[in-house]
């Protein structure tokens, strides 16, 4: 009960902040809500099951292609191309987890990092599938039951997926299976001992977190109203990667912290350095592995626990 | 005399040309203490490993319940009900003490993974954490449920393996020299907790080292010296066998 009435409070909240922006923000606000929800699935990912991984944003472009292509090449009614998406990138996430989290942790970094790369090929090279280096445009999210969702309506659709995925990845985080995530990354070995089917739990959760990036896909895709191959390129699976150990991995808290961060960061950092704030996330990230593994929460756990 | 739980039947692993377990037979009784001791390198975690499914077996069978185990991996031989201790304590880092224990428990959640996602497993999660509750005070934990792991002592440490292994509501748990590294007044409460363990109707197979810790424990014992079994017999009867004196003390001591 107490759970429903937080999540209808974060819900206005969230959402009703956009009917008082810009278009201009609403777009940047829109992204913000987009990685956040990202940060969080890979979150679970990398952070609590362990699996460095760097699938998840072409998981997300898999979805907002799959979407389009389903929906304006295929014209599948919008029901059976939002399963056919979701069908999608199960499979692939089946298809590559399962071979490769038999392998250890390095094996499994490089056959994502390959399927990355590759799926940016695909895009590039598949012609009127996916319509090359230019992508898909001119298409709109069609008419729902004889109307469209559109301007800051659009924005509380992303504030419904962020919390429902929030919702999913905290219960998941505090059932057996969470601890079974947790239990594999810390100490596969002794995890099996105690009945942790270690290769299952493995597979579940990059399945699950890449499923999770596949729906947030499909809601991109009419953000924008284009898909095109360098929005889903390798260095957005870096930056994943790079918000959650900044923000604290293995923290719900910290991949929400270290995405708006480093999502905003540029913003305020382009009068500054321009176009290389890379090189200020290279420093954080490396000041946080050296001095700070835990991240930013990890700074605010240790100061809550001094006062 | 009560029913076998586990029944091992020339059971022999070798490691290339060396054999380090040879055509071994015992067997361990519902509710029994059965210990098993040999000096170093005599075969006996080599015995457990195969047993949990850690090492596959040359040759030989094992049987759980009257079912052949051999050859099942680590998971599915735990959630059979044969859980089991390290020697070097392996606690789950990231997780407080209750949340180690209950990891314990997986193999015995009923909720699925989708009653999990729709929100409707929290009876299932509150039951089997009440039960870790009382699982982590029955091992004198109690006050430290909520500690992060690595605050634990040693002692503290394997008094919640114990516990996690028994949160997997075993028929048969298997202790791998669960008294190495503890101080004397630890080693007296490690001996209650095991008594009540067995009290509870689970058999105990107990690995040790330590004579002096596993002989007024164990209600039978077994000897293996060099991966085969030299004795077997109640604890007097193994403490005053030539042989045995011989495996520890060396054939000098035992001629005098």
């Amino acid at each position: 009960m107490n759970a429903i009435v937080r999540g209808v409070g974060a819900f206005l909240v969230l959402s009703v902040a956009a009917f008082f922006m810009s278009d201009y923000h609403n777009d940047v606000y829109r992204k913000l809500l987009l990685w956040v929800t990202l940060a969080l699935g890979y979150n679970f990912l990398f952070g609590v099951c362990g699996q460095v991984a760097f699938s998840h944003f072409a998981f997300y472009g898999i979805g907002a292609y799959s979407i389009v292509i389903f929906l304006f090449q295929l014209h599948l009614p919008f029901p059976i191309a939002v399963l056919c998406g979701i069908a999608l990138c199960v499979l692939f996430a089946l298809a590559v987890a399962i071979p490769s989290t038999r392998l250890e942790g390095f094996y499994l970094a490089l056959a994502t990092l390959a399927l990355g790369q590759l799926f940016v090929v695909v895009l590039n090279e598949g012609g009127s599938v996916t319509g090359g280096t230019g992508g898909i445009a001119n298409y709109r999210l069609p008419e729902l039951f004889g109307m469209r969702v559109r301007g800051p309506w659009y924005t509380a659709v992303i504030v419904v997926l962020l919390l429902a995925t929030y919702a999913v990845l905290v219960r998941l985080d505090r059932s057996w299976f969470g601890r079974a995530c947790r239990a594999v990354r810390d100490n596969p070995e002794a995890a099996a001992a105690m009945g942790v089917d270690v290769a299952r739990t493995k597979v579940i959760a990059f399945t699950l977190t890449s499923a999770l990036a596949g729906i947030a896909g499909m809601v991109y895709a009419f953000v924008d109203n284009t898909v095109n191959p360098p929005i889903f390129g390798i260095e957005n699976a870096f930056l994943l990667l790079f918000m959650v150990i900044v923000g604290g991995a293995g923290r719900h808290a910290g991949a929400v912290i270290g995405a708006v961060l480093l999502f905003l960061l540029p913003f305020w950092l382009s009068p500054l350095v321009g176009h290389h704030h890379a090189l200020v996330f290279g420093v954080l990230v490396v000041a946080a592995i050296l001095l700070q593994p835990g991240g930013l929460v990890g700074i605010y756990d240790s100061l809550a626990k001094r006062r | 005399m009560s029913a076998p739980i586990l029944q091992v039947e020339k059971l022999t692993k070798r490691f290339g040309g060396l054999t380090a377990v040879h055509e071994l037979d015992f067997e361990v009784r519902e509710g029994e203490i059965l210990g098993m001791i040999g000096p170093n390198g005599a075969g006996k975690t080599t015995t457990f490993n195969v047993i949990a499914g850690t090492y596959p077996a040359t040759g030989g069978e094992v049987r759980f319940a009257g079912e052949p185990i051999l050859g099942l991996p680590p998971h599915r031989i735990a959630s059979r009900g044969v859980m089991r201790t390290f020697q070097h304590n392996r606690p789950f880092a990231g997780m407080p003490v209750i949340d180690n224990v209950l990891v314990g428990a997986h193999t015995r959640f009923a909720a699925g993974l989708w009653s999990v996602v729709l929100g409707t497993a929290r009876r299932d999660e509150a039951q089997r954490r009440t039960r870790a509750e009382e699982l982590v005070h029955f091992v004198g934990l109690g006050e430290l449920r909520e500690a992060d792991v690595a605050t634990l002592s040693f002692g503290q440490g394997r008094l919640l393996e114990i516990a996690r292994a028994l949160a997997g509501e075993p028929r048969l748990i298997l202790f791998d020299e669960p008294a190495a590294g503890l101080t004397p007044p630890e080693c007296a409460r490690l001996g209650e907790i095991i008594r009540g363990i067995a009290a509870r109707g689970i058999a105990v197979l107990l690995i040790e080292h330590d004579m002096h810790f596993l002989l007024p424990l164990a209600q039978r014992v077994v000897v293996l010296n060099f991966g085969a079994k030299i004795a077997d017999g109640l604890p007097h009867q193994v403490r005053a066998n030539p042989a045995v004196m011989d495996a520890y003390l060396g054939s000098h001591a035992a001629a005098q």
